[in-house]
């Protein structure tokens, strides 16, 4: 038992838990024949039950998922992983229809719309179900009178709303008007883009993966890797501090985690050429601004020219660059990840004269 | 069935009629389930239960007023009314005329009353207009004058009309009062009798369960219009609770389930529902802590707003009490709210909060004790604590340690204190939990060395000034020892459990005879100000002989030798020791170069500088080159305010509360080392004080009394010349160690367990401000001269300040309100009460046991009584009558008799039988008495010989 519980303690590691949740992305994709089969959606939701039901035998774990503001994220595990099933499920359903020639499971009924009684009888039942699932958990899980809000005594760990743990937890990797405030804004605007950007027709009013499998690979990138896992990390695997702890590890308050992450310019400066760092922050910066200005102007050219031709050729300027752009955006989180626990990096661009750190 | 599909439906609608029948009846049930649940709720039921609980102890209560109602008055009232209906029967011809004519005129008053209310209302309305107008346009208001008049007239003429009516109602009621008012005067009387008893069963009804309260006021859905079972709150104006950003009136829900806390008659049923332990001083209406004014959670703590038995943070005062709550009410340990209820038997914490700067507060005997607990261990020494500041320190000085001890004695003492003296409050500095490792052993040794070296190095020369005393006789000695007093200070058997805090204020005498030498103990006794200016060791006066006798036996006080070294001094360890020291506050090359420049001597001296200035010595004992140095210790002025989070709990398996922590702490203080790799000088150095359980807990006590002061100036109990009279003085007491011989408001008088008979004991001292005249009492404590004879102990010398008797006088002033030093007293001597009192004087046989002159023989020595000379220059005349009326009143197990048991009533037939005239005339008699003993007066200022 104990040498289970250490062994997925290990695998929890950030470090090892964010490379194996895209691997287990590109596993999906690439074996997706397999997952998509009713035996395999049975077997993952009884392997996420069996490992619930497992770790509630440990007093640590208990407290975590029992927690009232924690069940939810209980609860998301099992949708996300159900709803993601499900779509691939079908997905791989018309694709092999497509490969016979034949149109998709949804084509068949296309000139039907029912919307009396079979839509609005369902919508009924569900707001019954859910007015049923509200009350039995209003009852269950109450709201407690806690002790008034003191602003000279936060709560460690300190946690935002679960929606927005993800966000919190690229605070560890970026600097706050980053995290905070720019890579947010780009989220939003880049969801508003996402119909200008993907003027792709097919796999309208049907679900299908052949035929958008760049688009479908970057969304389940984007929502499952970097959203949702960093919100189950940010709820169960975030304890005091904002120390990381394994599932069943106890947040003691006193974990200390060491902190030795230095910046680019003192890789350059002071380990590489041994000469102590500019007083100019241009200077001294200088490297750092060059790299941030390649990757967000320079790569996308690079791109165009190379891997991503077919697109640039297929979307026009405008468009590629505002997806690459956008891509590029969503792949900085991962890409400081891995500086980070590769190289310790803390900033490319560190100009703490005002406030200004990438 | 047909599919349903087939015809142009995405789903079976028969199947979804069946889905769509269940969720709805999953609907229904969830809500009957949330109504029940809001139905079903902890303090509802607590309310249901109660409402049997109050009908029982009603119908109880109404049982014994009716057995207490006067039958044969309640008879004679009823055989009147009897009578008197009788006689309304035989007239009720006119009787029923006179009440027909009643009616018509009730009929009339009231319409005329209602004609002349109306026409009021509309003049009135009028008469408003008529101002605005004349205001505005005095021109058109003239037209309206006559109108106004003409209304005002009809309105006098109504109001005449309504005063006749009323006068010819009064005459008819007049006329058929002598009929029926008898009978009706009767009936009132009897209801008031029963005024009680009709109360309590108006209650009864409207306690009783009914039909209506429970399928309607109480039923589910419906009990949110007019519930008889409601959440009771108080809201406390004066007491507030800090939320942080502001701070609000405080809100207390206990009574909710607590319902007959601050009513008398149910302190035998179970809680919830117990009576408060205390009415006379907490809850009751007439006590100084009325519930509506100062709540529950003031005193008690925990979250008063909450119904919930676990939210609203109740402790359990033992681990059996705690497990049966869990399973009886889902207990857990509270975690929404950061101060839960102090356990029972610590709720005294709470009285400093308002309460403010009295220090020792009164009638609150386990704060007391705690606070002397924490003052005899010297707590404040290291840690700084509000309302403690500025105490002497409670160690002896170590200026003159060369004249007192051998640095091999010193030795061993600080090695393990307890080991040579058990009772000592001398704690354990080396070889405790964090610091005996091997490796630690030779360190220790080496820091006890250096210690000593130091304090011998910096100890100035003391010449004894009897260089040769002369031996005296041990036996003897003992017998002074034992009955003088000293025991009320000292202990030679007891530990300091037993003791208690009062009776350990000294040194324990325990091992003396090891400890120095008879010169030096013969010089302490005659005059313990010579050695140590400070110290608050009185002159108990005795002679040479007596003082050879106590040294001498002190001397024969021969304790275990306690523990020798633990390790060998290693030189090379020590400069190791010293290094560790250096580095700690300069860089290690400045630090090795500066070891290397000193030599071994110096080294020695430097180290045992540092020793002393990290474990804080100088905190409690006066140490030459500590003068000015910083108490080392946190302070804990706020602790009991510290929120948990900020205690560390390391690697102690304990439950994460305060109380576990300070408890945990004050058991082992380095406890919170355990498992932690520490370098030497990172280890904490709280000293262990080897306490028992009893005494943590007394320390934790105070310790959760130091409180962050947020309640307002108006929480706090009014503060005049008296009271402050009595807060100084009351601390003055107590950290004088007065208490431990004199009782005093009920605290102390310690040394009554040494005697075989209490009256032997030092007396009780709370009436003394009623009972003496400040003067003599002022010259008394200067000087004490013998008033009881035939006791062994003594009251000593304490060569006290002016400003320092004078808190003790207005103290005892305090207490019996007569602050006051002027005050004249009405004596007028007469022969006949002269002669009255004389009489009774030789009838009462008062020189039984008093003293006039000489001891009366042929008493037990627990019979005798003060010498009654002194009555005019010591009592103060008004109170001897009060004695006299009820001596036993004034001072409880008194010996002296009540002469007069029924007063005013006398047994005796002098002045014509008035037990108070008597008295008088006793008191009188007295008060001509002289020549008894007296304390030498200063009058005027005095120049001192020599």
């Amino acid at each position: 038992m104990s040498f289970i519980k250490t062994f997925i303690n290990f695998f929890a590691d950030p470090r090892l838990f964010f490379p194996m949740a895209v691997a287990a992305l590109g596993l999906l994709i690439w074996k997706r024949r397999a997952v998509a089969t009713t035996r395999f959606g049975w077997g993952l939701m009884g392997f996420l039950t069996l490992f619930f039901l497992f770790g509630a035998t440990d007093a640590n774990f208990r407290l975590i998922i029992t927690k009232p503001d924690n069940v939810p994220i209980v609860g998301l595990m099992f949708l996300l992983v159900f709803f993601t099933w499900y779509a691939l499920h079908h997905a791989v359903m018309n694709d092999e229809r497509r490969a016979q020639g034949k149109p998709p499971l949804e084509k068949d009924e296309e000139d039907r719309v029912w919307v009396w009684p079979d839509l609005v009888y369902t919508e009924l039942i569900s707001l019954i179900l859910c007015s049923v699932v509200l009350i039995v958990w209003s009852i269950f899980l109450k709201a407690p009178l806690e002790q008034p809000a003191n602003r000279s005594l936060t709560p460690n760990p300190s946690k935002a709303p679960w929606y927005f743990l993800g966000l919190q937890e690229m605070l560890v990797y970026f600097d706050p008007w980053l995290a905070g405030v720019v890579l947010p804004s780009l989220i939003i605007v880049g969801l508003m883009a996402i119909p200008y950007i993907d003027t792709n027709p097919k796999g309208n009013g049907y679900f299908t993966f052949s035929e958008r499998k760049a688009e479908i690979t970057i969304f389940l990138f984007g929502f499952a890797v970097l959203w949702s896992s960093l919100i189950v990390l940010g709820t169960f695997l975030r304890g005091p501090n904002w120390t990381f702890f394994g599932p069943f590890e106890y947040w003691d308050i006193h974990k200390l985690v060491p902190l030795t992450n230095v910046n680019l310019s003192e890789y350059i400066w002071v380990r590489a050429f041994q000469s102590g760092l500019p007083k100019n922050w241009l200077v001294r910066e200088s490297f750092g601004i060059v790299l941030v200005l390649a990757y967000v102007f320079v790569l996308p050219g690079l791109l165009a020219r190379t891997w991503l031709k077919v697109y640039y050729e297929k979307m026009g300027p405008p468009r590629y660059y505002v997806a690459v752009f956008l891509f590029l955006m969503m792949l900085s989180l991962p890409v400081k990840m891995l500086l980070r626990w590769i190289f310790n990096l803390k900033y490319i661009v560190a100009i703490g004269e005002f406030f200004f750190n990438v | 069935m047909a599919d349903k599909r087939a015809v142009g439906h995405a789903y079976n609608i028969d199947f979804l009629n069946v889905v769509f029948a269940a969720s709805s009846l999953f609907l229904f049930m969830s809500v009957l389930w949330m109504v029940w649940d809001d139905f079903d709720r902890e303090w509802k039921n607590t309310q249901r239960r109660f409402v049997q609980l109050e009908s029982e102890v009603t119908q109880a209560n109404l049982d014994r007023i009716q057995r207490g109602v006067d039958r044969t008055r309640l008879q004679k009232l009823e055989a009147e009314r009897a009578a008197a209906g009788k006689q309304v029967e035989a007239n009720q011809a006119r009787v029923n005329d006179l009440q027909g004519q009643l009616q018509q005129t009730e009929n009339q008053l009231y319409r005329n009353t209602q004609n002349y209310q109306f026409a009021k209302a509309n003049y009135d309305s009028a008469r408003y207009d008529f101002e605005v107008l004349r205001n505005q346009n005095p021109e058109r208001a003239r037209a309206r004058e006559a109108q106004i008049a003409e209304q005002s007239r009809r309105v006098d003429e109504l109001n005449l009309v309504r005063e006749r009516a009323e006068a010819e109602r009064d005459r008819v009621r007049q006329e058929l009062g002598k009929y029926t008012g008898q009978a009706a005067a009767a009936a009132t009387q009897i209801a008031e009798l029963n005024r009680d008893a009709d109360r309590l069963r108006g209650r009864l009804t409207a306690i009783q369960p009914s039909l209506v309260k429970d399928l309607v006021l109480n039923a589910p859905l419906l009990d949110f219009m007019a519930p008889t079972l409601k959440i009771q709150q108080v809201i406390l104006p004066n007491i507030v609770d800090d939320v942080n950003f502001t701070r609000v009136p405080k809100m207390d829900r206990c009574q909710t389930c607590h319902l007959s806390i601050d009513r008398r008659g149910y302190e035998k049923y179970p809680q919830p529902y117990q009576t408060h332990s205390n009415l006379e001083i907490y809850l009751g209406s007439q006590s100084p802590h009325p519930l509506l004014q100062i709540g529950c959670t003031a005193c008690h703590d925990g979250m008063g707003q909450s119904v919930s038995f676990r939210d609203a943070a109740h402790t359990p005062r033992n681990h059996e009490e705690e497990e049966r709550w869990r399973q009886q009410y889902h207990w857990e340990e509270p975690h929404l709210w950061d101060y839960p209820m102090l356990p029972v038997g610590m709720t005294e914490a709470s009285c400093v909060k308002c309460h403010k700067n009295e220090t020792y507060v009164a009638d609150a005997p386990k704060l007391q004790t705690a606070y002397l607990t924490f003052e005899r261990a010297g707590c404040y020494a290291c840690h700084k604590t509000r309302g403690f500041e500025d105490l002497r320190k409670p160690g002896p000085i170590l200026t003159r340690i060369k004249s007192k001890l051998t640095p091999e004695w010193v030795k061993t003492w600080i090695r393990n204190p307890r080991a040579v003296k058990p009772s000592t409050w001398m704690p354990k500095i080396w070889h405790t939990s964090n610091s005996n490792g091997p490796a630690d052993m030779v360190r220790n040794e080496i820091e006890i060395d250096a210690t000593v070296s130091y304090l011998f190095e910096h100890s100035d020369d003391y010449r004894l000034p009897v260089s040769s005393p002369p031996r005296g006789d041990a036996k003897r000695g003992e017998a002074v020892v034992r009955s003088i007093g000293c025991l009320g200070c000292h202990v030679i058997d007891e530990s300091r459990v037993q003791a208690g805090p009062r009776r350990t204020f000294g040194q324990p005498l325990q091992s003396l005879g090891n400890k120095t030498t008879y010169e030096w103990l013969y010089n302490w006794v005659k005059d313990p100000k010579h050695f140590s200016p400070g110290t608050f060791m009185p002159n108990l006066r005795l002679d040479d002989q007596q003082v050879a006798d106590v040294a001498t036996y002190l001397m024969t006080l021969k304790g275990p030798e306690g523990e020798g070294p633990k390790a060998t001094y290693d030189p090379q360890a020590a400069d190791e020791v010293l290094l560790d020291y250096f580095k700690a506050v300069m860089p290690a090359d400045e630090a090795e170069a500066k070891l290397k420049g000193l030599d071994a001597r110096a080294r020695h001296l430097a180290l045992g500088e540092r020793v002393i200035g990290r474990y804080g010595c100088f905190s409690c004992h006066e140490i030459k080159g500590f003068e000015k140095t910083q108490a080392i210790g946190t302070e804990l002025s706020e602790e009991g305010s510290k929120l948990v989070s900020r205690l560390d709990f390391a690697f102690v398996e304990i439950p994460h509360t305060k109380l576990s922590w300070f408890h945990q702490k004050l058991l082992d203080p380095r406890t919170f080392d355990h498992n932690k790799e520490l370098r030497p000088l990172e280890k904490l150095r709280m000293p262990d004080f080897g306490l028992a359980q009893e005494e943590a807990g007394r320390l934790e006590l105070a310790i959760l009394s130091f409180q962050r002061d947020i309640q307002p100036a108006a929480a706090s109990p009014l503060r005049t010349a008296r009271t402050e009279a009595l807060y100084v003085g009351r601390t003055f007491v107590q950290r004088r160690n007065c208490v431990t011989c004199h009782q005093i408001e009920k605290v102390g008088g310690d040394f009554k367990q040494l005697v075989a008979d209490p009256s032997l004991a030092p007396p009780l001292l709370t009436p003394e401000g009623a009972k003496v005249q400040p003067d003599w009492l002022y010259a008394f404590l200067q000087g004490p001269i013998t008033i009881r004879p035939w006791l062994n102990v003594r009251m000593p010398t304490f060569g006290l300040a002016d400003p320092d008797w004078n808190k003790v006088l207005r103290y005892f002033g305090g207490i019996s309100d007569t602050v006051g030093p002027f005050r004249s007293h009405d004596v007028v001597l007469t022969s006949n009460t002269i002669n009255a009192g004389k009489d009774l004087f030789q009838l009462l046989r008062c020189q039984q046991c008093h003293v006039l002159g000489e001891i009366p023989k042929d008493q037990p020595t627990a019979n005798l009584a003060p010498d009654l000379r002194m009555t005019t220059d010591r009592l103060q005349p008004d109170w001897i009558p009060q004695w006299l009326k009820n001596p036993g009143a004034i001072q409880p197990g008194t010996r002296m008799p009540a002469f007069w048991p029924d007063f005013p009533k006398s047994p005796f037939p002098q002045l014509a039988g008035s037990a108070e005239e008597q008295i008088l005339a006793i008191r009188n008699y007295l008060l001509t008495f002289r020549g008894g003993p007296t304390p030498k007066r200063l009058t005027a200022p005095q120049v001192a010989p020599n």
